[in-house]
């Protein structure tokens, strides 16, 4: 057990929890943010974040009302900084849990290796060829018009050559 | 402590900066840097992390006003509809710049002859493609030769384009069946591996430092040939103004340590590369009996025509996975098929379309930059329809120059070192509305045409001051303009002004690669030009 004092104590965490379940309740097979959010998923926000410390010890206050759908309308009213940054606490401890990424199916931001030895798609069906084909769309300066050129643009064997390095 | 003037002295070491220090220095010249940030290491991002999408809304925020560092200075925009952002650093704005290198087009630089507006540039386009070849090279640009939306001819991005994923087929195969124009994105992020750096790993967290050293900033494609070639970077230096002899002529800077400790960098010339708002903030602080005005401001336009590209974002919900979450932050896509005028639109100018990634869950969680929000158990519903679903056309609207929209010292409001901030004045034209209002409904068009199930609208994103130009605009008249056609400033005969600040009009594209091909373009005359400057005694 953590000898380091909690973030909130039991009555503001009673607070949090009803507030993240009202915001984010169980359903469509995704867990409670009211259940996900526990010390480490807070500690883990305010590590990345400590300045949001304030507006949630704010929105936990006793003198808000108790029903979390009243406290929130309050908190719009009177104090919407403290709401965007207490929005920004409870969804990013709910965000960060593996579980509800996992459930997502959302992995983080990969690294991806690019492929760039492959033809991509869109010349393979031919959509830059019709771009091409529809002819220059710069406007000329010295005319004012669209610019017109002597011979339509083909693919060129450079472009047909992505994927080496030119 | 130097004593010994520098050959050249650079303020403000990001995109412009580093292209000159570079350029200068292989020539041989002495060239010093002062710059407010510091070095950053590839590790420092937070794109691999879990804690990526709360950070990316503090300490890596593209606001330095959000961010609050020590190295920034504040902004005070309460009179400003948009939100000036940029990075301090070695690589300034670049280390969290999105990538996206398109080049102004042909009509960008003759608003007035074609449409009556605004002012031509004292330059063209067909002067400045050597110098936007070269600077793909230097910087490793990935992108499809042959674009139908630019004249024929010289050199193709050096390096393949990247991906255009998921999205971006669907959208070019329904720009294919409207018979609208889209082109793969030329983006300053590696395709394939080039001059000792990691191609793209697709992370899609450029806005926040890429870790791959993939998406080029010039802390690693220009500081460190620059420093091999003699350069001299003080970082941690924040320059309070520069000094001028009885002549005229300057005669160099006023800095500030990190202890708050002053020092003087003497030079023979001085070049400012601290971008649209740090630049005609020094040449404000830098006034004197001598220009009580500020430095280089006869013409009294220092600091005026502050334009900064109103941008919409038009986000299309797909009902499948696209998996948006993943790709290049540059843009996959762009269209340039409204790009120009159409006096029957009700609006002159027009803008480039670029199609970006959809960030992750906590994103899709938050209320929306289009203002929905649902929580409740229908929350669950609405994070799976956004999270991965998504392909957003941004919208990167001409924006014209208005003497009205501008950048002031701040009263009241002072940096870290106790230098008076910039204030900013700037209200959206009317032009402006009109131009997005049109591109919205068509960029609607588009995505809808796609297959989008639906479509939301952030009309006027406030934190979108991304392209910083024209507070000290380049002309041949002293008159009408700060600088001349090689960036000089027409008062101060060795003071040159390299960054966005030069700009006469905005274009309605991403600015960098014209602002980095205008830099090294000044920094060849000063080359050429090196046996006559003139320089103090
Ligand atoms: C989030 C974001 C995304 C962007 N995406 C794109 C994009 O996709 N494509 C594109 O073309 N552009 C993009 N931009 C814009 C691009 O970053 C800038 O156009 C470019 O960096 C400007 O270069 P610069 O040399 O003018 O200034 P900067 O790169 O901003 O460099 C200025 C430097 O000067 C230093 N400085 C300022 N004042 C002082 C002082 N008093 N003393 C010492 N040092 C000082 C600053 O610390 C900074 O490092 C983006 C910008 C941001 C913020
Ligand atoms: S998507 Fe590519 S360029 Fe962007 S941060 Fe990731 S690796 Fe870097």
């Amino acid at each position: 057990m953590s000898l380091e004092p909690r973030v909130l104590d039991p009555p503001e965490q009673a607070t949090l929890a009803a507030l993240a379940e009202h915001l984010i309740p169980a359903a469509h097979g995704m867990p409670s943010a009211g259940v996900v959010i526990d010390e480490r998923r807070l500690r883990f926000v305010l590590g990345a974040r400590p300045d949001l410390l304030e507006a949630l010890r704010a929105g936990m206050r006793p003198d808000l009302p108790a029903d979390p759908a009243a406290r929130l309308i309050v908190l719009e009213r009177d104090e919407p900084e403290t709401l965007s940054k207490l929005l920004l606490v409870i969804v990013g401890a709910y965000y960060t849990d593996r579980l509800v990424r996992d459930q997502l199916g959302y992995p983080g931001q990969q690294a991806i290796t690019i492929q760039s030895w492959k033809y991509p798609q869109y010349l393979e069906e031919g959509l830059i060829d019709q771009v091409l084909a529809r002819g220059p769309i710069w406007r000329d300066p010295t005319t004012g018009r669209t610019a017109i050129e002597d011979r339509p643009r083909t693919l060129t064997t450079d472009t047909h050559e992505i994927g080496r390095p030119r | 402590m130097a004593t010994e003037p520098a050959d050249v002295l650079i303020i403000g070491a990001g995109a412009s900066g580093g292209v000159v220090a570079r350029r200068l220095s292989e020539a041989g010249f002495r060239v010093v840097c002062l710059e407010q940030g510091d070095w950053h290491d590839k590790s420092e991002y937070r794109g691999p992390e879990l804690d990526w999408e709360l950070t990316m809304r503090k300490q890596w925020s593209t606001s330095p006003n959000v961010r609050g560092l020590p190295q920034d200075y504040p902004i005070d925009e309460t009179d400003a509809e948009i939100s000036p952002l940029m990075y301090s650093a070695v690589g300034g704005s670049m280390l969290i710049f999105a990538g996206a290198w398109p080049r102004m087009l042909p009509s960008d630089f003759r608003v007035r002859s074609l449409d009556g507006i605004a002012d031509d540039w004292p330059i063209d386009y067909h002067e400045l493609r050597p110098y936007y070849e070269r600077t793909d090279r230097e910087f490793g640009v990935s992108g499809m030769g042959g674009d139908p939306a630019y004249p024929v001819g010289g050199e193709d991005p050096p390096l393949p384009p990247l991906p255009i994923g998921a999205g971006g087929l669907k959208v070019a195969r329904a720009h294919a069946r409207l018979g609208w124009h889209w082109w793969p994105e030329p983006n300053s992020i590696l395709s394939v591996p080039y001059d000792g750096r990691r191609p793209c790993v697709q992370r899609g967290t450029c806005q926040q430092g890429c870790n791959e050293g993939a998406k080029a900033s010039t802390d690693l494609t220009h500081w460190p040939k620059a420093i091999a070639a003699g350069a001299r970077l003080v970082t941690g230096a924040r320059v309070r103004r520069l000094e001028t002899d009885a002549t005229g002529l300057v005669t160099g800077a006023t800095w500030l340590d990190r202890e708050g400790q002053e020092h003087f960098e003497p030079a023979k010339v001085v070049v400012l590369a601290a971008n649209a708002i740090g630049t005609p903030r020094l040449l404000l602080l830098s006034a004197s009996p001598a220009h009580r005005d500020g430095l280089a401001n006869s013409s009294g336009l220092v600091g005026r025509r502050l334009m900064m590209h109103p941008f919409a974002n038009v986000g299309g919900l797909f009902d499948e996975n696209l998996e948006s979450w993943q790709g290049q932050f540059g843009c996959s896509i762009e269209s340039f098929e409204f790009y120009e005028t159409d006096e029957r639109r009700g609006f002159v100018r027009g803008a480039k379309w670029g199609l970006a990634p959809t960030f992750g869950p906590i994103n899709a969680a938050l209320p929306s930059r289009a203002g929905t929000q649902v929580w409740g158990a229908d929350h669950h519903l609405h994070v799976r329809s956004h999270l991965g679903r998504g392909a957003n056309w941004g919208i990167f609207g001409e924006d014209l120059p208005d003497e009205g929209n501008q950048v002031t010292l701040s009263g009241t409001l002072t940096d870290g070192s106790g230098i008076p901030a910039p204030e900013v004045h700037y209200k959206v034209s009317e032009n402006s509305r009109r131009l997005l209002d049109f591109h919205i409904e068509k960029a609607s068009e588009s995505l809808l045409e796609a297959g989008a199930r639906t479509v939301e609208v952030d009309r006027l994103m406030r934190y979108s001051g991304w392209h910083l130009l024209g507070t000290a605009r380049m002309g041949d008249d002293p008159k009408t303009s700060v600088l001349d056609r090689w960036n000089r400033a027409h008062d101060v005969p060795n003071l040159y002004v390299v960054d966005g600040s030069c700009f006469v009009t905005s274009a309605g594209v991403n600015p960098t690669s014209s602002i980095v091909a205008l830099a090294l373009r000044a920094a060849d005359h000063m080359v050429e030009t090196r046996f006559d400057q003139q320089v103090p005694v």
